[in-house]
């Protein structure tokens, strides 16, 4: 990889093009940005869900990361949190206008990465796994959480990817994993389980820690994640149980009772709740809430101190 | 369906799902694992080999069992329904903001605390008519109140201020009625007992009853009461009609062994017998349950609310068997905190009860002094010496007590030889009170303002005067309805009652609902009254003791009140006798001083008085001692008729 041509027959230079290509994302909001090696990408995800499946002639796979919940936002109860997750959409946008640039400074073609699930195959199964092209790319690691992504610097961020036929330079995954904490370490040397383990609300994590310190096991169990968070499998659950009832007043108390009656409010406003996580693993991690850019107070006071 | 096509179409039938089912789930997504950290390092052997581990794509599962890749989609998400449940959602609710999830002390939803069906069927029975309560609560008669939350609130505020003065000169503080009812609470809890379940209480007016009921109460739980005299046949009928689960009561009730008696008896739905006193064998101790170390609020307990219903208590009626009536803290709570300012009571008062606290009178003592956090001044068992003395020994200002109890300490004598002085107000109800015993009672008492209080189990304190009313009107009336109180006197000059007071009906009694309660609503109180100019209502008798003597009807209340004037008659009570050819005669039954007295004797004195001769009594029956109501009213019920009179 060098210099090359594109379309129109102008010659740029990769490695400076994808520098480019990453300060725009950086300057438009992102935290972090990287390119993902295309072919591991293409080894890992299952058929289906490669990047080539959905952009035959890519060449780049473009990840970055926004900030994830503020300062203040971890301090409100757990029913509050599922209205603060909407910074994705910062990310959506940024990886938007970055194709835009792209293609406009490129002459190349550039797509912002479906960030949605698979229509065909339910809302649990992602068209493209963005979590993937972010380890790949440098900007994140697994976690015992679920493999929720983690970095060193920023904690916990939302991810959106940029697929381009622009050839740059791939990043390498980063050389050492954040996760563990030491004081999650410390913890379960103690007590068996970190933070997220233990405080996890359904139970959905477990796994060990080896003697160096290093992930040994991870175990997510999804399902009992999203009977918790993912309430529009409720929906048809309590259509199901309505019709099944006895009687007026079970039907009345399945459609109506204020728990279910709340679904129908979600639905109807399209927003709010949870549609993917409940948080409380992230809460009490230390390195999406402590590390040491994780939030904006953190990100001012270390830009005022330097 | 799955991307548009039916079961059919993808071929996939019940026998399927339930055959593969398990296991796509198990390597699908929805099961992740990760040993090391693979993908970060770009191990691609490693990430290929734990591929079924970190969650399989559909093709890949169609691909690893021989199924489409459309098989696999419908036969997981199928899966995915059949393992969803809906409540989880739930423990989020309480986390968060500092708070965290503890395995430990969560409890799934499928196992939380529900109502049996019993105390179902006892909050059924809590049925309001809608526009009355809701002009209540508009009113504010009825609020959030609860013995609990008073409590909480006089031991957080003033937690030195007596609470219990016992006769031993004992003082229990508000604070240390809080700990203990807490510790109670949480020892009734751990036999099982908790929101809905009816405790019944047996005891004399003691610190344990106080402290039993305040932890029954901060339980959510019902409290129903057996009088010191009821015994295995009260027993058996009342434990049995509440479905109480448990039973407080005296290892040895003056003779009486109560917790082996309950503990005798055939009753499925009692848990518990918790005696206090002597062990007894399948009892539990009081005292273990006193001395619980983890306390209510510590297991984190709910509190209870004003519309839980409290008390079930059995009517003291005299003419009809027990009657169910229950009360929730609206009713009950509402009628003392809206009588403690028409009372002029206040957190400086001592309170005393003369009537046991079985009574819905000797509760309504606690629930005044409970709003204002007032003392209680205890009366364990009612003597008139006793009465007399704890007044002058407690410093009482405030005495609740039934006429008798009155009548008893003037005829003994015992105003003159105790300083009841500190009394500046006394409540006399229970039973009609005479006129003279009131005069009498006024001018030995001269710093106290002896007052009438009219009053059922379903109504609680409907009327009464008020101190300033002076004696003239309390002499002669039971005064004007209390706040939140409205009566008027119906057909055939029946006294009928509403108000945020009233009880919703009686539990599990249709027939005696139906009688009453007048179609719009009010309650028929089975007292006969008159109403003054001012609105005073004077109680003259009950319906079912006019005596109807031939179809000439009239009220035996005036007889009674002039035999009870003879210097040889204690106590008179005249009720209807069955006649061939009147329907109905008068028959007197006495207890006097003069075992030679004859029903001759008595007319004379009456026909002296100017009663009419057709008033007169015409049979005669001595007794040694009348049945009465532990406020001392006669029971008219179990008078023992005579048989085979001739007319």
């Amino acid at each position: 990889m060098g210099e090359y041509n594109v379309a129109n027959g102008t010659k740029f230079d990769a490695t400076e093009a994808k520098q480019t290509v990453l300060d725009y994302c950086l300057r438009k909001g992102a935290l972090a940005a990287g390119v993902a090696d295309l072919d591991a990408l293409e080894l890992i995800a299952p058929p289906g869900h490669r990047p080539s499946d959905i952009m035959p002639k890519i060449k780049s796979v473009i990840s970055l990361g926004v900030g994830g919940q503020t300062q203040g936002a971890w301090a409100v109860p757990a029913k509050a949190m599922g209205y603060f997750g909407s910074t994705e959409t910062r990310a959506y946008t940024i990886s938007y206008g970055a194709a835009f640039f792209i293609e406009s400074k490129y002459q190349t073609p550039a797509i912002y990465c479906p960030p949605d699930m698979d229509n065909e195959k339910g809302p649990r199964v992602p068209l493209q796994s963005l979590k993937l092209h972010a380890e790949v790319a440098g900007i994140g690691a697994r976690s015992l959480a679920g493999d929720i992504l983690l970095h060193p610097e920023f904690g916990y961020m939302y991810f959106a990817s940029i697929f381009t036929e622009l050839e740059l330079p791939p990043d390498r995954p980063m050389a050492q994993n954040p996760c563990p904490a030491p004081s999650c370490v410390s913890m379960y040397r103690q007590a068996g389980r970190t933070p997220c383990q233990k405080f996890c609300p359904v139970q959905c994590l477990s796994g060990g820690i080896d003697e160096a310190g290093k992930q040994a096991e991870m175990h997510y169990d999804m399902a009992a994640c999203a009977e918790m968070s993912q309430q529009y499998e409720a929906v048809p659950a309590l259509l199901e149980r309505a019709m099944a009832a006895e009687d007026g007043q079970g039907r009345e108390e399945a459609l109506f009772d204020p728990d279910n009656k709340m679904l129908w409010y979600k639905m109807s406003v399209g927003s709010g709740g949870l549609l993917a996580q409940c948080f409380e693993c992230m809460r009490v991690c230390p390195i999406a809430t402590k590390a040491s850019l994780a939030d904006p107070i953190r990100r001012s006071k270390a830009k005022a101190e330097a | 369906m799955a991307q548009g096509l039916n079961r059919r179409q993808i071929g996939v039938t019940a026998a399927m799902i339930e055959s593969y089912g398990e296991l796509i789930f198990e390597i699908s997504h929805n099961k992740q694992s990760r040993r090391g950290d693979p993908i970060r390092e770009l191990d691609f052997d490693a990430i290929a080999a734990s591929r079924h581990e970190r969650g399989m794509s559909d093709g890949q599962i169609a691909e690893r069992i021989g199924l489409s890749e459309i098989q696999v989609i419908y036969i997981r998400t199928m899966m995915e329904r059949r393992r969803f449940h809906t409540n989880h959602f739930q423990r989020l609710l309480d986390l968060g903001g500092g708070k965290r999830f503890r395995e430990e002390r969560f409890m799934p939803h499928e196992e939380r605390f529900q109502y049996h069906d019993d105390a179902l069927a006892l909050r059924d029975a809590m049925a309001f008519d809608p526009g009355r309560a809701h002009h209540y609560s508009e009113q504010g008669w009825w609020n959030n109140d609860t013995l609990s939350g008073l409590l909480t609130r006089h031991a957080a505020e003033r937690g030195d201020a007596p609470a219990l003065l016992i006769q031993d000169k004992t003082m229990i503080s508000y604070a240390d009625l809080w700990a203990r009812v807490d510790r109670l609470a949480g020892g009734l809890h751990g036999l099982g007992l908790g929101r809905g379940d009816v405790i019944a209480v047996q005891l004399p007016n003691v610190a344990e009853y106080v402290i039993s009921y305040l932890a029954i109460a901060r339980l959510g739980a019902v409290m129903t009461t057996l009088y010191m005299p009821h015994r295995e046949r009260e027993f058996e009928t009342l434990l049995g009609h509440s479905r109480a689960r448990a039973l407080i009561c005296l290892a040895d009730a003056g003779g009486f062994p109560a917790a082996q008696a309950a503990l005798s008896l055939d009753l499925p739905k009692l848990q518990s017998v918790i005696a206090i006193g002597v062990p007894v064998t399948g009892a539990v101790p009081f005292a273990d349950l006193a001395g619980t170390d983890t306390g209510a609020d510590a297991l984190g307990l709910p509190q209870p609310v004003a519309a839980d219903p409290m008390l079930l208590l059995y009517t003291s009626g005299t003419t009809a068997s027990p009657k169910a009536v229950p009360h929730n803290s609206h009713t009950m709570l509402g009628n003392g905190r809206l009588g403690v300012g028409a009372h002029q009571l206040g957190p400086d008062d001592v309170i005393m009860s003369a009537p046991p606290f079985g009574h819905l009178f000797g509760l309504y003592a606690l629930h005044m002094s409970f709003h204002i956090g007032a003392a209680n001044l205890l009366l364990p068992n009612f003597t008139p010496p006793d009465l007399a003395a704890a007044i002058e020994a407690g410093r009482a200002t405030a005495l609740l007590a039934a006429p008798a109890h009155m009548a008893a300490c003037l005829v003994m004598g015992l105003f003159d030889k105790h300083d009841c002085s500190t009394l500046k107000l006394a409540i006399l109800s229970g039973s009609a009170v005479p006129e003279d015993m009131a005069r009498a009672a006024s001018a030995k008492l001269p710093n106290c303002e002896i007052t009438q209080l009219w009053g059922m189990t379903e109504t609680q304190g409907g009327l009464y005067c008020r101190p300033g009313d002076g004696i003239e009107i309390s002499a002669t009336s039971a005064g004007q309805p209390a706040p939140g109180a409205e009566a008027r006197i119906g057909e055939d000059g029946e006294l009928q009652v509403r108000g945020s007071m009233l009880f919703p009906g009686y539990f599990d009694n249709p027939d005696a609902n139906a009688a009453a309660f007048t179609p719009d609503g009010w309650f028929r109180s089975g007292d006969l009254a008159s109403q003054d100019g001012n609105g005073n209502f004077a109680i003259t008798g009950r319906i079912k003791e006019i005596i109807n003597r031939g179809g000439v009807k009239y009220n035996p209340r005036e007889i009674e009140d002039l035999l009870d004037s003879h210097p040889a008659i204690s106590q008179s009570a005249i009720v209807p006798m069955p006649d061939k050819a009147l329907g109905e005669r008068a028959c007197c039954f006495a207890v006097s001083s003069d075992p030679e007295i004859e029903l001759d004797m008595l007319c004379d004195y009456l026909l002296s008085h100017g009663i009419a001769k057709t008033k007169l009594p015409e049979h005669l029956v001595l007794l040694d001692e009348m049945p009465l109501t532990p406020t001392r009213k006669i029971i008219k019920g179990r008078l023992p008729l005579p048989v085979n009179i001739d007319s």
